[in-house]
């Protein structure tokens, strides 16, 4: 074991902080391994580090104590711990040196069974689930833009802060209505409720947000309290969940009709984008202008159309009378006795009119015979009537 | 009467758009449609530019909640 270096100032041994730090720690890690027994608080696991963070937690008297395991041992554990379990872990004492901090180096964990507050969130989650509560169907689409936005919160500057510079950076053309209540500790669940019911009463508040930052299993509880769920089910306008961290799902989240991991995620979800909008108006305008236009230009080529058949209309109608006395000339044509005697007729005539019958002249009369060309002066030589 | 919502107004401006784009209304009614177009527009425009976010707070009617 190396030596713990310390300087001599007379009778007297002087160890620097570190290497104090390090004496202790190395008495540390000479006690046998041990199981401790607490609930899981602050559970802090990152893909990019290489320990998962945890603080146990006594039950009975508060007292924590600061765990590290490694995250690969953690990983291949697949416990998915929730906060607020009760589990065993195994491990030596420890002394972060940097800090003097006293911990446990953990070689395992293992879950002891849902601790008893787990167990009724669990039964009432079923039983409200069963009953329909969190059923897609009842979630309700949040309006595109509302008139007035109602934020529940606590007296908890950075969730309220975040959500408001969202709100005010995104879409600034509406109001908040901002409702405080006591969100942790008791009686929350009743303050959660009288204020939801107090935005709700608010006729121009077309959507709340209930901003809650992170906390620890017991400070989310109140959201996770029946007849805050069943309020949240039952609100007038949509409500939208941004309670606690990703990790945490209060029963709310499932009853809310929209989830927000963070409170800038809700205020992105609640308002629209000004400029997103603007420019959305920008091109209704110019469809309206085309629109417009075409029919502008729609109606002056028909009026152009319907001119030109106008003008058109008098010279149709001679051209159709013309075409009718040609008709008309072609059949008087074809009547014509003279184009009857140019097939090889010819007109008699004797005396006067026509000649149609044998029988009106007698021999020695005389005849005019008319031919298509020229005629004939002729006398009867034989009668055969 | 209370105001029109952003909303009404967008959603009345989207109505005559389409129906002009239709093209089967007279073109009186065309032009009377497009000038309420135009001023649902600017009233839409107006509304987005400028705007300052109002915050209220809500005083609660049992102080202990």
């Amino acid at each position: 074991m190396p030596k713990v270096e310390h300087t001599v100032y007379g009778d007297r041994k002087v160890f620097t902080v570190s290497a104090f730090n390090r004496g202790i720690g190395m008495h540390l890690g000479r006690l046998p391994p041990v199981w401790v027994e607490g609930e899981v608080t602050e559970l802090r696991r990152n893909d990019a580090w290489a320990n998962v963070f945890l603080t146990l937690k006594d039950p009975k008297t508060g007292a924590c104590l600061s765990v590290t395991i490694a995250r690969r041992t953690y990983d291949r554990l697949e416990l998915v711990l929730v906060e607020g379990e009760t589990v065993h872990v195994a491990g030596r004492a420890e002394i972060y040196e940097l800090k003097g901090e006293l911990g446990l180096r953990a070689s395992t964990i293992e879950r002891l069974g849902l601790g008893d507050h787990l167990v009724a969130l669990e039964r009432l989650k079923r039983a409200l689930a069963a009953e329909g509560l969190f059923a897609p169907e009842r979630k309700r689409p949040l309006p595109r833009v509302p008139r007035e936005v109602g934020i529940l919160t606590g007296a908890d500057a950075a969730a309220r802060g975040d959500l408001v510079a969202t709100i005010r950076a995104r879409f600034p053309a509406t109001t908040l209505v901002v409702r405080e209540a006591r969100v942790q500790g008791k009686g929350a669940a009743r303050a959660i409720v009288a204020a939801l019911a107090e935005l709700n009463a608010r006729a121009e508040v077309d959507v709340v947000v209930l901003a809650r930052g992170g906390g620890s299993f017991e400070d989310l509880l109140p959201f996770s309290d029946e007849t805050v769920v069943r309020a949240v089910a039952s609100s007038r306008v949509p409500v939208v969940s941004a309670v606690g961290h990703e990790q945490d799902t209060p029963l709310c989240d499932l009853a809310a009709d929209a989830r927000a991991a963070t409170p800038t995620a809700a205020g992105a979800l609640v308002v629209p984008d000004v400029r997103e909008l603007a420019l959305a108006l920008e091109a209704t305008r110019r469809r309206l202008r085309l629109a417009l236009r075409s029919q502008v230009e729609r109606d002056r080529s028909r009026l152009a159309r319907q001119g030109d058949r106008l003008r058109a209309a008098p010279r149709l109608i001679l051209e159709r009378r013309r075409a009718a006395l040609d008709r008309s000339g072609a059949r008087l044509q074809t009547l014509s006795p003279l184009a009857t005697l140019g097939r090889g007729y010819a007109i008699v005539r004797a005396g006067g009119g026509a000649l149609r019958s044998a029988a009106d002249v007698a021999s020695g009369d005389a005849l005019d015979i008319q031919l298509a060309a020229g005629s004939l002066g002729a006398r009867v030589e034989d009668v055969r009537p | 009467m209370t105001e029109r919502s952003f909303e009404e107004l967008q959603r009345e401006l989207d109505e005559i758009v389409t129906r002009l784009e239709r093209g089967d209304v007279p073109v009186d009614d065309a032009i009377a449609l497009f000038k309420r177009g135009e001023e649902l527009y600017k009233e839409c425009v107006a509304r987005l530019q400028g705007a300052e976010l109002q915050i209220e707070e809500l005083v609660p009617r049992d102080p202990a909640t």
